[in-house]
């Protein structure tokens, strides 16, 4: 089953005026390309600068990450080679203190075996600071380099007098070794010491360079970091200012649009309001034209063809036919001018009411086609205000019209029913249906417009084949003029 | 020999001067007064108290139905005649229900107006043949396509005499005498009557006898 509803109007717009019709001004008109212009510039220009940030963002991120790995990276480096330098001029220095001690033992032979060297443990000794001195990290300095060459002479001058002290006996060694230990191993050894002292204070020092610079670098790659961040952030905060704004500006132009909107459909409601009010008036008066100056003027014309007939002779034919058929003619053009009258403006609307009036609408209908109708009344004042009484006469004539013509009923049941607030008029029939959500006929939207100036409802009801009601409600607001 | 006075009732000049000039030629009616709208109709009424009114329905200010009924209530002694365009059963039963006597459609007025008058002054109802076509041809019509009985069948011969004198405008007490029966027995058939014929009221009782041509 279909039900449609219409929706009830809330406010009526008497504050529309026939003068101020809507339309819009020539400065609206540019107002509104203008802001059209500015809006497509900004849909371009948005997307890039929310891209642009986005870019900020990204790049922001990637180059700190880059810069933290390499710090990473460089600090590392620094402590490897701190440790390796520390590492290969320590072992150096314990070498060169195992060769002295070695040469030690070999120039003063004590009784204990285990406390005597012989030439080859000190040369073997000697060659293994060599060997220490070659493995030095490659990665060495100018100054570092020296001073490892410095302990590389000091060794081979050891090595030098060591050759001179092997060739010795050992009574010439005895008397000597204290004399060479003296002026020559120690203080050669006390040199050694000195330089291994000296490459570890400049590994040290090196390595607190390295660890400084590192910091800088850090400071830097912070600074950088934070002045993007910073970036990023002021043209976040700007982005979303100028955001903001459009989208105030676009809700602005929403609402001014929708007022507008309202405004002209209300505008619209009123003069289709006016239409049927003018439309209804203009009916009123010429039927009342008709009706009652031309029908009782030919009214009054065959009274005074009855009289004119009764004062010629009835023998005189001639005359006598020609009254009959002026007469004829006349009671034509009364009857011609009495329906048209009566289809623009029911005059027993005003003489008699509208429950009359519709009952000598559903008489009407039924006289002229195949529709027989009943027309039921419940407490329905005759003293209803014209436009309600205009309205649901109206609304029969047309259903009726719909349910004979379209619809090839047989039978419609017309009920007009009064409360204390609402006139409630429903007009059912048994013919062929329809869907009222596909079929809107001007006669439909004729009777919802109808319906709606007074405030009311209007609700269709039916199924293909099985008849269809049209129901409406129509408030009482005001109490009968008179 | 008095004469029947007669006030006419009719916005249009025309019209008034036609039934005027009709109603002079009979030597027993004379034309008191001529009201060209419903208030006016009513304070002659008032003022000459004629025997018969001939009176418009659409008319400016009061229309005659209004005015019968105000006229009626007021001067029960003046019997109205309406003259109205229209033959539609709604009009003649609000005209009757205003109290009015006779219905005269404007068409036939030329050659009803005079018998309408007579009949109506001589306490009997008048009805044009036009209405009562229209009204029978509803009435038929009707009948037809429901299917229904025709409730006139079922009346007793009786019932059928009371019908007529009643819609004819007698009271009880003249059906009483007339028939020679008790006004108790006369009231019995009369509400079998419109039990019968489902009506409520003498105006729709009339309307249903000139339908069925009980009366005319």
């Amino acid at each position: 089953m279909c039900l449609y509803r219409f929706p009830r109007r809330l406010h009526y717009p008497n504050e529309c005026r026939p003068d101020e019709m809507i339309m819009p001004s020539p400065e609206a008109l540019a107002d509104d390309s203008h802001a059209r212009e500015l809006a497509r510039r900004l849909r371009r220009i948005l997307p890039l600068v929310f891209g642009g940030l986005l870019a900020l963002m990204i790049v922001a991120a990637i180059v700190s990450l880059y810069s933290l790995r390499q710090l990473d990276e460089i600090a590392r480096q620094a402590q490897q080679r701190f440790a390796a330098h520390s590492q290969a001029i320590s072992s150096i220095v314990v070498l060169v203190d195992v060769y002295d001690n070695q040469m030690d033992r070999y120039l003063f032979q004590r009784k204990n075996a285990a406390l005597t060297a012989t030439v080859s443990d000190v040369v073997t000794r000697g060659t293994a600071i060599h060997n220490a001195v070659l493995n030095y990290p490659a990665d060495m300095d100018p100054e570092e380099k020296n001073l490892l060459n410095q302990i590389e002479q000091k060794i081979l001058e050891q090595e030098k007098s060591f050759n001179t002290v092997s060739t010795w006996r050992s009574d010439e060694r005895e008397k000597r070794a204290q004399q060479l230990m003296r002026d020559e191993i120690i203080p050669c050894r006390t040199h050694i010491l000195q330089v291994s002292r000296d490459i570890t204070t400049m590994n040290t020092r090196r390595f607190g360079e390295a660890t400084q610079s590192l910091a800088m670098q850090f400071r830097a790659a912070q600074t950088r970091l934070v002045s993007m961040v910073a970036l990023a952030l002021v043209a976040g905060l700007l982005l979303s200012i100028v955001g903001g704004f459009y989208i105030l500006r676009l809700e602005q132009q929403g609402r001014l649009r929708y007022r507008a909107l309202v405004h002209s459909r209300q505008e619209l409601e009123a003069l289709s309001a006016r239409l049927v009010e003018a439309q209804e008036e203009e009916r009123r008066s010429i039927s009342r034209e008709l009706h009652d100056e031309v029908g009782q003027t030919l009214g009054a014309l065959l009274v005074d063809l009855g009289q004119l007939s009764k004062l010629v002779s009835f023998d005189d034919g001639l005359v006598q036919g020609q009254i009959s058929r002026i007469k004829s003619a006349a009671e034509t053009a009364v009857k011609s001018i009495r329906d048209i009258a009566l289809l623009l403006r029911p005059p027993m609307l005003d003489d008699l009411g509208l429950v009359p009036a519709l009952e000598w609408q559903g008489r009407e209908v039924s006289r002229r086609g195949n529709m027989e109708v009943e027309v039921h009344s419940e407490h329905v004042s005759e003293q209803l205000p014209d436009e309600v009484k205009v309205c649901v006469y109206r609304l029969v004539q047309e259903a009726l019209n719909n349910a004979a013509t379209h619809a090839e009923a047989k039978n419609a049941k017309v009920s007009v029913v009064q409360t204390a607030d609402k006139i409630i008029v429903e007009i059912a029939d048994d013919g062929r249906g329809f869907d009222p959500q596909r079929m809107r006929g001007m006669g439909i939207l004729g009777m919802e417009e109808r319906v709606r100036r007074l405030g009311g409802s209007l609700t269709i009801q039916s199924v293909p084949g099985k008849g269809a009601t049209v129901k409406a409600e129509l408030p009482i607001r005001t109490a009968p003029p008179h | 020999m008095r004469k029947t006075r007669i006030l006419l009732a009719d916005d249009h000049k025309l019209m008034r001067r036609g039934l005027k000039a009709l109603i002079e030629q009979q030597p027993d009616l004379t034309v008191v007064g001529e009201a060209d709208d419903g208030r006016q109709a009513v304070a002659l009424a008032t003022s000459l108290k004629p025997d018969l009114l001939v009176m418009d329905i659409g008319m400016p200010n009061l229309n005659g139905i209004e005015a019968a009924h105000q006229i009626t209530q007021a001067n029960p002694g003046t019997a109205i005649v309406i003259l109205s365009m229209h033959s539609d059963e709604s009009y003649v039963l609000r005209a009757l229900k205003a109290g009015a006597k006779g219905y005269l459609l404007k068409d036939s007025a030329e050659s009803d107006l005079i018998r309408a008058v007579h009949a109506v002054a001589g306490g009997k109802s008048f009805f044009s043949p036009a209405v009562s076509k229209v009204l029978l041809d509803d009435y038929v019509r009707k009948l037809q396509r429901s299917g229904a009985e025709d409730a006139y069948d079922l009346l007793t011969p009786r019932e059928r005499e009371i019908l007529q004198l009643i819609a004819e405008g007698k009271s009880n007490k003249d059906v009483a005498n007339l028939l020679n029966l008790s006004v108790y027995t006369v009231e019995t058939h009369r509400s079998n009557i419109m039990e019968k014929l489902n009506l409520h009221g003498v105006p729709e009782l009339i309307l249903y006898a000139v339908r069925k041509g009980v009366i005319s």
